[in-house]
């Protein structure tokens, strides 16, 4: 009798650690029945897009949950970095270019790293503010810097065929995008769960008072964190204006708050400390095909943000039914 | 039993309760008399606190009846029960510091009160029947512990509690706060309150308690009024065998002079200077708040400190932060275990690896099989008592935990070991170990700075003490030799001097 109850209790225990698995999987089968094209070709390619730059984001946002703390900046890096980068194509070239784009994400991440922690700013809530008022100071930037107006690929006489091949080439049979997916993946979740700077994220993320007097650098995990967030959110950037063709100094709008949406939905805990990257691919997934799925089921863009926003709250509710 | 009134306010019959991996509770009964102090001691890990929280609803029990006032208590969440009358005053107490102390009474309730004024008039009327005289419109966090824990009792009696349960409540008062405890606990007993008292320290548990229960490992082992008890049988019961002595001897191979720290100035220490030898275990006496803890964590390279000079084995050490500390030989336990010491979500055994990185490190890749090795050794050499190496920190109890702890450091085997309340809140056996673990650093030939509010501990472990009043060393004596009364009044800065 006990030991049947026990075995329940770990069941139940798993099944809502991986909620999120059971979650797409109930959604594939549900809009595959309901509308056809949902398994279409031409749809699934349309999936794979939408997952490209949120992704890159989202891995990035994860060692920044993980670490306790959270970086609303990440929209701002994107409309910085786009408007940037496709503009230094036509005089530099595209090799300098992209790499310029992503050290400016790194930038921005260290900036934001070394204003928290020069206010001494410890709680997520800080962290917060500091990085939404970043995240203006980012889009106000990139404004200023393209005066306002999109940048286009047509115009850029000069050879732009990396970031064409970003934006729509394949390698075999998956998407070059996929591919770099796949290549980051890897090394972040290396990072992550093998190295002792990873390891240092997450006892951060657990307990920074804890951390600290063990004489773990927090300092450093905080760093690490907003470096690896902003230098993701460039990617994301290059990703995302590579495959639309334009960059606009808006174009990275909402970007952080599905970031955050996907890295708590695939079950990383806001509280810092545990989660992993491969939860947060799960968690995009989820956010990517319910919103392709509602997009199918023809409901409005604007009952799709009450969705999200529900699907939000679940997650922390069921999150906090974990901790307890 | 049917009677309007039985005689037991609170009538327990086989209470279970079980979490993953632990039988924290095991056909639990217990009866509490009307009008009675009935203390619970046990061990950390016994139950009480399991109990306890079953009792206010913070948890579900599995099995087993609740009879409370007459009424059998199934389900309920800690706001029902406290209106039903039965309050818990926690030992980290539940206040909100931001405001006053009236509002804190009422919280929640301003409304029945008819808004503020009535909520002070009525806040000042209960700290008055309880003798207290802390003004309603003061900020909790202008509060001592003992005002504090007046204003938890005074919001107990606001509910009209007609049981009210103490967890620990002496573990941060001074001992004339504790005269004040005494008065109050008689006053509630006059009123026809019953009071579990749960404490670790017998002497209170004799002064206060009309009966007493021992739980132990999920049970209660004997319920018996107070003067059925000797002290011994009590210990004895507690942990299920004998101890001889409270504490170990100290140790003997005091050397050279290891650490010396010249002038450390803070806002709130004044040039601060010392030194400590090989093998010597230094104490720290002084009241909370004198600066004790101030010292230690300037020492280590937790608060930002100016200006000091820090000599190991006569050479200068830069120490800028933990880390820094950790790597010039420092070990620290700090005062706060839940807060300051674990990471209560993890395992067992990236709480013990935490300090040691480096050592199952390379190329910056963590070796698994080293860490488990690592974790596994200090589980077993300092038998902590824990399911797996992968079980949650805070799955067990405080003494474990607190092992935790010290075997994270001893890994890296420190030089000068600071330990910050070492044995707070952990039971009897669990201290005994914690105390010859100490002696035997110090044998090996590391050096301990040892603070404690329980001063027999410190002048019963220390072969010399300090004693810091208003954040200056007032004097500097060897315990074995000096009498307690004389390094107490140092301490509360009545007279200096050498010895």
């Amino acid at each position: 009798m006990e030991e049947k109850k026990s075995v329940l209790k770990a069941g139940a225990s798993m099944l809502r650690d991986y909620l999120v698995l059971v979650m797409i999987a109930f959604l594939v089968v549900i809009t595959a029945i309901i509308e056809p094209k949902f398994l279409s070709g031409s749809n699934l390619v349309n999936i794979m897009r939408q997952f490209g730059p949120l992704i890159m984001v989202s891995l990035g946002m994860t060692f920044v949950i993980i670490g306790g703390f959270i970086d609303l900046s990440v929209a701002g890096t994107i409309n910085l970095v786009a408007v940037v980068t496709i503009s230094l194509i036509q005089p530099l070239g595209q090799l300098p270019a992209l790499l310029i784009g992503l050290a400016l994400g790194i930038v921005c991440g260290t900036l934001n790293s070394i204003l928290i922690l020069s206010s001494g700013a410890l709680t997520q809530a800080e962290a917060l503010f500091i990085t939404f008022g970043m995240s203006t100071v980012y889009s106000a930037l990139a404004l200023l810097y393209s005066h306002g107006s999109t940048m286009h690929f047509w115009d850029i006489s000069a050879s732009k065929s990396v970031f064409e091949a970003i934006g729509g080439g394949n390698i075999g049979f998956f998407s070059v995008s996929f591919v770099i997916f796949l290549v980051l993946l890897a090394i972040l979740w290396i990072f992550q769960s093998k190295t002792a700077d990873g390891r240092a994220i997450c006892l951060t993320g657990g307990n920074k008072t804890a951390a600290r007097l063990s004489g773990i650098q927090i300092s450093r995990s905080i760093v690490e964190i907003y470096v690896i967030c902003g230098f993701m959110a460039a990617v994301g950037a290059i990703v995302l204006f590579s495959r639309i063709t334009t960059a606009a100094p808006v174009i990275g709008a909402g970007y952080e708050t599905s970031a955050i949406l996907a890295v708590v939905v695939g079950g990383t805990t806001l509280k810092g400390g545990k989660g992993s990257v491969l939860r947060t691919v799960m968690g995009v997934l989820l956010v990517v095909l319910m919103s392709n799925c509602l997009d199918l089921l023809g409901v409005s863009s604007y009952m799709q943000y009450a969705v999200k926003g529900a699907i939000l709250m679940f997650a922390i509710w069921l999150d906090n039914r974990k901790q307890a | 039993m049917d009677t309007v009134q039985s005689e037991y306010i609170l009538s327990i019959k086989d209470v279970s309760k079980s979490f993953p991996g632990v039988r924290a509770l095991d056909r639990v009964s217990l009866d509490v008399r009307r009008g009675t102090v009935h203390g619970i001691v046990g061990e950390n890990g016994a139950g009480k606190s399991t109990l306890m929280k079953i009792l206010s609803g913070v948890y579900q029990k599995d099995s087993g009846t609740i009879i409370f006032d007459g009424q059998i208590i199934d389900h309920t969440t800690p706001h029902e029960s406290m209106k039903r009358g039965l309050a818990i005053i926690y030992q980290e107490l539940n206040l909100v510091n931001t405001m006053s102390v009236g509002e804190n009474i009422f919280l929640g309730r301003f409304r029945e009160m008819k808004g503020m004024r009535g909520t002070h008039a009525k806040a000042k009327e209960l700290l008055e029947n309880i003798g207290s005289k802390v003004s309603t419109t003061k900020l909790v966090s202008d509060l001592s512990v003992s005002e504090k824990q007046m204003v938890e009792i005074a919001k107990a009696l606001s509910f009209k509690s007609k049981l009210i349960i103490m967890d620990e409540p002496s573990s941060s008062l001074t001992s004339e706060e504790m005269v004040e405890l005494a008065k109050i606990i008689r006053q509630l007993k006059e009123q026809g309150i019953s009071i579990i008292y749960i404490s670790h320290k017998l002497d209170e548990i004799f002064e206060f308690c009309d009966i007493v229960s021992v739980m132990r490992d999920g049970h209660v082992i004997d319920t018996k009024p107070k003067s059925e008890f000797t002290r011994n049988e009590l210990i004895m019961k507690m942990i299920g065998r004998t101890i001889e002595n409270e504490y170990p001897e100290r140790p003997r191979n005091v050397g050279d002079t290891l650490l010396e720290v010249r002038s450390i100035n803070t806002r709130k220490l004044h040039d601060v200077s010392f030194t400590i030898r090989k093998g010597e275990i230094l104490g720290l006496v002084g009241l909370v708040g004198a600066g004790r803890t101030e010292i230690v964590r300037a020492l280590f390279g937790a608060d930002k400190v100016r200006g000091h000079k820090v000599l190991i084995d006569g050479k200068p050490v830069h120490i800028r932060n933990p880390k820094d500390a950790k790597d010039a030989g420092f070990g620290f336990i700090p005062e706060d275990r839940k807060f300051q010491g674990l990471v209560l979500p993890f395992s067992v055994e990236s709480n013990i690896s935490m300090a040691s990185i480096p050592r199952f490190t390379k190329f910056g890749f963590i070796r698994k099989s080293l860490e488990k090795n690592i974790a596994a050794q200090q589980v077993k050499s300092l038998s902590i008592k824990t399911p797996s190496t992968r079980t949650a920190v805070n799955n067990l109890s405080g003494g474990n935990q607190q092992k935790c702890i010290v075997g994270r450091w001893l890994e890296i085997s420190p030089k000068i070991f600071i330990m910050d309340e070492p044995t707070r809140g952990i039971d009897v056996g669990a201290k005994y170990e914690i105390y010859t673990l100490m002696k035997e650093i110090a044998e090996k030939g590391g050096a301990i700075i040892l603070i404690s509010s329980e001063l027999p501990e410190v002048l019963n472990m220390s072969n010399r003490v300090l004693t810091i009043f208003e954040g200056r060393i007032t004097g500097e004596f060897i315990p074995e030799t000096t009498p307690a009364d004389r390094i107490m009044s140092a301490a509360l800065g009545i007279v200096g001097g050498e010895s």
